[in-house]
């Protein structure tokens, strides 16, 4: 099986990167890229270090080797806030909201940046509340009394208010009811239309397979396997061998 | 039976006999609480968004009142002396954090500890080769008094406890509403997502320490006319804000404000009985009930 053909011009490229916890190596040498609009899965066991590329993408952790591009620019050594007013947006496994702020002032963090009229941002808001009705309910609520689901569109949208090129989402439908879970996989269609790329990092692999057009799979600090989604199905070797399921 | 109405009895002669006090002193602790509480609030705002307990609040006190002396000397003008003292303090409080704390982001709490005490040494020591060791006067931009009970009550005293009132509302304004509100609060509760989300933390960072100099510059000028004006006299302020920081949590705003006032009045009350200088245990006091029974503060719910 030879690699399915990457973007010719990637949004977001990784390039061997290594990055350690303390004293702990954690990554060796990942490489993956992401083009324009592109919906691609990571996928791998617990532990193998998703989370950690993702972290390490959105500048919240400095490689000690390697480097990460970002629309064909070094992007290594920049703070996070820069990366994300660059179009990088992160939804953190833990969602991370902010528990005392409302579900308004959480999107503000996003949405009150320089250059956005009022009008931009009413514009955001209104199409955001029609995707999200349950947040324009629950809009002067404390971000810490949501449901757990709740949280997770929070998070999701709370991003999606940077105008982002990319979202790097990671396990989005972690703990989630079916119902929200097929909330969440409309919601990674609806973002792949506007041509927001998204690194998707999942345990639920037939949603994987769906939402995304190719699929890295990683294993100890590696990028092991690259295929395209169409040409895997929920039970092939590939995915038995990376994922064990 | 008998003995119970005795007691209440006597408690009720005393108070009708010993009222003037009661409210005199009401009015004391209430006025001292103000001014602890303006000089606690900069402080606990620092602790809460950036972990760092600042040594050098006392001495940004100290050097709001010296600056607010030498604008007074040559503008004759107060109010004019209390805000730039403000601007200025805060600007110094600006650079003094880009130039120190900001390279020890994320290094142990000892380093930033040791670097705002030796911020405190040096400036206290520039202060004494500047100013010399002769207190300074700076005098009270109103004189008028009121007649409370028996005693001659300066309005000027009132003044302080309402505009202490007013910079602390307008700072709780400024952080409810207004996007620099949500990001000092973002920032607070989550530094890493909100840097994430496009928040420029370090300039928070700055920005609060600022604030927090501002307002510890601003309670030296107000404070000046009552106390005398020297190098060391942020030492006791600053040992009571730190008190009052702990015994309403540290970090929580709110619980600083009713911690100032709660342990002035305590102590107005307490030198009723005994003399001012021994009242002063009476905080000591209650910060070690607070550390013993309630670490996260008397005013913060207990956490789940
Ligand atoms: N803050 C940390 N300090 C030290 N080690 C860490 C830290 N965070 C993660 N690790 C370790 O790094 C490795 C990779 O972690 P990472 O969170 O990237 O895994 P993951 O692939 O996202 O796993 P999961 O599927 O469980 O989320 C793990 O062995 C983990 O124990
Ligand atoms: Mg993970």
């Amino acid at each position: 099986m030879s690699a399915p053909p990457t973007p010719a011009e990637a949004l977001v490229a990784v390039e061997d990167v290594h990055t350690f916890y303390g004293k702990s190596h954690v990554l060796h040498g990942v490489s993956l890229c992401v083009g324009r609009g592109e919906v691609v899965g990571l996928l791998g066991r617990n532990g193998v270090g998703k989370s950690t590329t993702l972290k390490t993408i959105m500048g919240l952790l400095g490689p000690s080797r390697g480097k990460v591009l970002f629309e064909g620019q070094a992007i290594t050594g920049l703070p996070a806030h820069k990366l994300a007013r660059m179009g990088i947006a992160y939804v953190p496994e833990d969602r991370r909201i902010f528990k005392l702020l409302t579900v308004m002032e959480n999107l503000r963090t996003g949405l009150d940046r320089r250059g956005v009229t009022e009008a931009r941002k009413q514009e955001l808001l209104d199409k955001l509340f029609a995707y999200f009705p349950r947040l324009a309910e629950r809009r002067s609520q404390a971000g810490g009394t949501l449901s757990g689901g709740e949280q997770q569109m929070l998070a999701i949208a709370r991003a999606m208010m940077l105008e982002p090129k990319i979202i790097l989402l990671d396990e989005p439908t972690e703990g989630l009811m079916p119902r929200m879970v097929s909330q969440i996989k409309e919601i990674v269609e609806v973002l792949h239309r506007d041509g927001v790329a998204i690194l998707l990092v999942e345990q639920n692999v037939p949603l994987t397979l769906e939402a995304c057009q190719r699929v890295y799979f990683m294993e100890k600090g590696v990028v092991r396997h690259h295929a395209l989604a169409s040409e895997l199905t929920v039970d092939d070797a590939v995915v038995h061998q990376y994922l064990g399921v | 039976m008998s003995a119970m109405g005795d007691w209440i009895g006597f408690v009720w002669g005393w108070l009708a006999t010993h009222g003037d006090i009661i409210i005199i002193q009401t009015v004391n602790g209430i006025v001292t609480g103000m001014i602890l509480a303006l000089i606690a609030s900069g402080l606990t705002l620092i602790f809460g968004i950036m972990d760092v307990v600042n040594f050098a609040h006392g001495e940004l006190f100290m050097l709001g009142a010296y600056v607010g002396v030498v604008v007074l000397s040559i503008s004759g003008s107060f109010w004019l002396a209390l805000v730039l003292s403000t601007l200025v303090v805060a600007l110094i409080g600006a650079a003094l954090q880009i130039t120190t704390l900001r390279p020890l982001v994320g290094r142990d709490p000892l380093n930033t500890i040791l670097a705002t005490f030796g911020i405190s040494l040096v400036l206290q020591n520039y202060a004494l080769w500047q100013f010399g060791p002769v207190p300074r006067k700076l005098d009270e931009p109103i004189t008028g008094q009121f007649v409370l009970f028996y005693l001659a009550y300066p309005w000027y005293r009132l003044l302080i406890a309402l505009l202490s009132g007013a910079i602390i509302g307008g700072l709780y304004l400024f952080l409810k509403h207004g996007t620099y509100g949500i990001w000092i609060r973002a920032t607070t509760q989550d530094r890493v997502m909100a840097q994430a989300m496009g928040i420029p933390v370090p300039w928070v960072h700055t920005g609060v320490f600022a604030i927090g100099a501002g307002m510890a510059a601003a309670s030296g000028v107000l404070f000046g006319p009552l106390i005398g004006i020297n190098h060391a006299m942020g030492l006791d302020w600053v040992l009571k804000a730190f008190i009052v920081v702990v015994v309403g949590g540290m970090g929580n705003l709110g619980g600083s404000i009713a911690a100032s006032i709660f342990v002035s009045l305590l102590e107005a009350y307490a030198a009723i009985v005994v003399s001012p200088a021994q009242a002063v245990i009476v905080s000591f006091v209650v910060l070690i009930l607070t550390l013993l029974f309630r670490p996260t503060g008397l005013f913060v719910p207990t956490p789940k």
